[in-house]
């Protein structure tokens, strides 16, 4: 018993400390041949060439970038040319969480609902909402000024940049 | 007469009553009414919203959503959120609006926004993210919503014949006009928006993120992670309501190109707030 416990706040411990990381030894298949680069640039060495299909074990991620390996080679691919896969993440709480709702209900708020299905928010409960003015103010009093964002923002060493907005490519594939 | 031109005078007449009530300048409306009756929403575009209606229209849609689904009683998060909301919100079209942001009680994965700038996210997301960049990019997509108004423009296309009607038959008051106007409880938000809609959001997102210093593939990187969710429960509505993340993915891939290669963020994983 002991041991399963210590086991498990281990297994936590290690997730916790992967989660910054969080893709680290997940699986992936690429969506669209693309190339394999030495870094997490355009210009960077072409190390090897990835075909659509291909599995690949997503090791980091880094802006646009996965860094992978792959029966292929390691290196740098596109992110948006990979499909994640595997497992989904565990939540903080140690709960996978496709099933974290099970047993919880709306856990956390002191309304705890006993629930036997995942507690969701189906079209037939935002139909039948009503009106709460309460929580609407108590919404509307956490706001942030525009000045406060902006101290938020420099703390975090957040600088803003100009940039266009995308053009329309006329959606997806 | 023929149908079509008795919805349009009747939104005529609805769009009159909103711009007599803000002092508008009727001659003008007049003249950009006459030179654009072929469409009945560009008739709803006759002047649009004033913020203040918007705002009002907003806050019962928040009010209702928060009826269904509380806030996650956690000031600290509460806070958080809204000043990461905010900071990305001030790089929009929209700086100045009194934007709010808040998460609630739900296992599901999803968020919300009503115009006006009320902007919603479930725990079940929230716990998904991994850094604010991801935070960041999943508040720009709803704030584009905001911004191009998207939720306005349903109400308008579907709502704006009917309150016409009621409007100048009954002179409502502020309040039950909105009520009117927008219905029972917070249907709005689960309905779904033209698929076109969402990959503009998609594509405000990834800007919006950027110019705030943040890593732009944040969106992108939640959307993987909603992708092989499967068919879970929890992302039903939206499943329902949204493009698959595969097709969202696909549209962004497509319109960022290579725009980004060369545009370095912050994904602040160290300071993001982990949800109790």
């Amino acid at each position: 018993m002991m041991s399963t416990t210590r086991c498990c706040c281990i297994w936590l411990a290690a997730l916790l400390l992967a989660m910054p990381i969080a893709h680290a030894g997940e699986n992936g298949v690429t969506i669209k041949a693309d190339e394999l680069k030495a870094e997490p640039f355009r210009d960077a060495k072409t190390v090897g060439a990835l075909a659509a299909g291909d599995k690949v074990e997503i090791l980091k991620k880094d802006g646009g970038w996965l860094q992978i390996k792959s029966a292929k080679g390691n290196g740098w691919v596109r992110m948006l040319s990979v499909r994640r896969g595997g497992a989904r993440k565990t939540a903080a709480g140690g709960e996978l969480a496709g099933l974290a709702g099970l047993a919880s209900g709306r856990a956390g708020t002191g309304r705890v609902v006993a629930t036997t299905g995942i507690r969701g928010l189906d079209e037939e409960e935002l139909k039948a909402a009503k009106y709460d003015e309460t929580e609407l103010k108590l919404a509307e009093s956490y706001s942030t000024s525009r000045a406060a964002a902006q101290k938020f923002a420099a703390k975090g060493k957040l600088v803003a940049r100009s940039m266009d907005y995308l053009p329309d490519t006329g959606e997806a594939r | 007469m023929n149908s079509t031109v008795v919805k349009l005078l009747a939104g005529l007449g609805m769009a009159l009553c909103l711009v007599t009530a803000h002092g508008f300048d009727l001659g003008q409306e007049l003249k950009k009414a006459a030179s654009g009756l072929q469409k009945p929403e560009q008739l709803a575009g006759l002047g649009g919203y004033s913020e203040e209606e918007e705002v009002a229209i907003g806050r019962q849609i928040a009010g209702s959503l928060l009826g269904a689904a509380p806030l996650v009683k956690d000031k600290l998060l509460q806070k958080y959120v809204n000043n990461v909301g905010r900071w990305v919100a001030s790089q929009s079209e929209r700086p100045d609006l009194a934007w709010h942001f808040g998460v609630i009680e739900s296992d599901d994965i999803n968020a919300f926004a009503a115009p006006g700038g009320y902007i919603f996210i479930t725990r079940g997301l929230y716990r998904l993210l991994d850094d604010e960049a991801e935070l960041a990019g999943v508040l720009a997509h709803e704030i584009g919503h905001v911004v191009r108004k998207h939720h306005l423009k349903i109400l308008q296309q579907s709502k704006l014949v009917d309150l016409g009607g009621k409007l100048l038959a009954k002179q409502a008051g502020g309040d039950e006009r909105v009520r009117n106007l927008v219905g029972g409880g917070a249907e709005i938000v689960a309905r779904s928006l033209d698929k076109s809609a969402e990959f503009e959001a998609d594509r405000i997102a990834v800007v919006l993120a950027a110019r705030a210093g943040y890593d732009a593939f944040g969106l992108p990187g939640v959307l993987q992670e909603i992708g092989h969710a499967g068919s879970d429960s929890s992302v039903a509505l939206l499943f329902k309501t949204h493009p698959h993340p595969d097709e969202r993915l696909a549209g962004l891939d497509d319109a960022m190109g290579s725009r980004f290669d060369g545009v370095k963020g912050l994904a602040l994983a160290g300071r993001f707030y982990r949800i109790k």
